[in-house]
């Protein structure tokens, strides 16, 4: 929990279902949660568990059946993203015909943030991404860990306050992974920014969070939540060793188990 | 040069030999064997290299009719280009200028219309039947009517030009517009982008790779289009010129015509092509 208390995401009543057909699909049903300023919270489940759909309602992307999203006690208005708010897609999305300084620059030049401004902001992040000579780089000549580090810093380069987290390294090899997620509690450590990450990996999400929100299988809404006790600043690879992990993540393992079973049936 | 490169580059002077050697004697083999020479090979019809060349350099001004060459220092050659208006150089220049209005309005129009119903769901449903209404007709087929409303001067040429490479780009760019990753939306609309500058920094250079494969093409409908409306009336241009050859029953004439326009086409497609390489130079 954080210091202050505050809440900065709260969601109450979730549902949203897709036309499918003459039919309708249950994607999200009676979802509520409350997220505190400055918590890391994964949200976990099988692929169809609604998981992605609740972030992208928070995000504006699609507009919620029914129930409400507050964002600092404000309502959310679709399709008005809030600058506080950054996104970062399982899918790379960084524009292939903008260098990457020019892709991480974006945000700042939308805002019209000066030049020279810019020009520095948009250094001090390629070093963190540890891309230092690929700023004139196009991203079709980068590798996915690259990529992905850099479409990490488009979003944090506008210094959101909130960060929505789509399975953004899910498409990336394991040890990819693990070094994109220092990079990640690295930055969250020093930040401390509201995190909402998705994501099926059990292990990502007891690396990174402070919280894991487990997801049923469709129709998705909250089975249990799990408080990750871990003691900060966590190492990504030594964590794993711990008798605690271990611990944890078979105590959740069987739980998510049940899940991917259901989700697998038609 | 690697041995392949010098066994192409062999191979492809080998066929231009043979082809123009067949043009310049081949007619005189007819006599010898009429059924295996077509009578298409009579220059004629064809003319013959040597005197498309003799043809050129009277019409360009170089020499006079009697094969006489023109000095610049005398005066010769100036007299013969103010007596001599539609000569090689300025119907040339006139037909390269119209081809250029024609591509330049035609482009611009297209790309703005393509951009606007391609973002606009709305626009889109209510424009369709016109559109395809209009694009069924073979824009050539307006041409008379364009040169009787515009005139022989240089602005049917344009509008005619225009008529054809119009839809072409229009079509590019719309469905370029259609398909531009809705991701790229999505991530732009969330770093806080207007709709504004949605279109113009994502929406725009991701249709750029559509506009560009609607360009060389484009570039040569250009030139038909002006080319047709000198056909049909025309007091200078290219078009003019292989109307007037036709009339003297001069292939010649109309040979050197042609072969200038091959070459203004082969240089207006490398312009663009070098341009697409430096403005898509991302793509990989």
């Amino acid at each position: 929990m954080t210091e202050s208390g505050q809440m900065r995401v709260e969601v109450r009543g979730l549902d949203k279902s897709f036309r499918l057909g003459a039919g309708l699909l249950e994607a999200v049903k009676d979802v509520s949660f409350t997220i505190a300023k400055g918590e890391f919270v994964a949200l976990l489940g099988p692929s169809g568990s609604g998981k992605s759909t609740v972030l992208n309602m928070i995000a504006t992307l699609l507009q919620p059946s029914a129930g409400e999203i507050l964002i600092d006690g404000k309502r959310v208005v679709p399709q008005k993203a809030s600058p506080q708010v950054g996104y970062v897609f399982q899918k790379d999305t960084l524009f292939p015909w903008r260098t990457v300084a020019d892709n991480i620059g974006y945000g700042l030049e939308l805002a019209g943030v000066p030049k020279a401004e810019r020009a520095q902001r948009v250094a001090t992040c390629i070093e963190q991404a540890g891309l230092l000579g690929f700023a004139d780089a196009y991203p079709s000549s980068l590798s996915g860990g690259m990529r992905q580090r850099a479409a990490l810093m488009r979003t944090l380069v506008v210094e959101p306050q909130i960060l929505l987290m789509d399975e953004p390294f899910g498409a990336l090899d394991t040890h990819t992974k693990i070094d994109m997620h220092e990079v990640l509690l690295k930055i969250w450590e020093r930040e401390k920014q509201t995190v909402l990450f998705v994501t099926h990996d059990l292990s990502e999400a007891l690396t990174l969070a402070d919280r894991i929100i487990l997801f049923s299988a469709r129709p998705g809404r909250i089975k249990e939540m799990f408080a990750v006790n871990l003691p900060r600043p966590r190492d990504a690879v030594t964590l794993r060793e711990t008798p605690s992990y271990t611990e944890l993540f078979t105590h959740i393992w069987h739980s998510l188990g049940e899940e991917f079973i259901k989700g697998r049936k038609p | 040069m690697s041995g392949r490169q010098l066994g192409t580059v062999l191979w492809q002077a080998l066929i231009c030999a043979a082809v123009l050697a067949l043009w310049q004697w081949g007619y005189d083999l007819h006599a010898l064997f009429p059924k295996l020479v077509p009578d298409l090979l009579d220059p004629y019809f064809v003319s013959k290299p040597t005197e498309i060349w003799d043809q050129f350099l009277v019409l360009g001004c170089l020499k006079t009719g009697l094969g006489v060459w023109n000095g610049w220092g005398d005066g010769t050659f100036s007299r013969c280009m103010v007596k001599f208006d539609n000569n090689l150089w300025f119907a040339t220049w006139v037909t390269l200028k119209n081809t250029f209005f024609g591509f330049l309005t035609g482009v611009s129009s297209g790309f703005v219309l393509g951009l606007v119903l391609g973002r606009s769901d709305r626009l889109s449903a209510i424009f369709q039947p016109f559109i395809t209404a209009v694009n069924s007709i073979p824009r050539i087929a307006l041409a008379p009517i364009i040169v009787l409303a515009f005139g022989i001067g240089d602005s049917s040429k344009i509008v005619t030009s225009w008529i054809v490479v119009v839809f072409l780009v229009f079509y590019n760019t719309f469905a370029g517009a259609r398909s531009v990753d809705k991701s790229f939306i999505n991530a732009a609309r969330l770093l806080g982008a207007s709709e504004w500058q949605i279109t113009r920094s994502v929406v725009i250079p991701s249709t750029m790779a559509w506009v560009f494969a609607s360009l060389t093409p484009a570039i040569s409908f250009a030139l038909i289009g002006v080319i047709v409306g000198e056909f049909i009336g025309a007091e200078h241009g290219i078009g003019r010129l292989i109307i007037e050859s036709e009339a003297r029953g001069e292939a010649s004439g109309m040979m050197v015509a042609v072969i200038i326009l091959m070459i203004v086409g082969v240089i207006l497609s490398a312009a663009i092509w070098r341009l697409q390489i430096y403005l898509l130079r991302w793509q990989k």
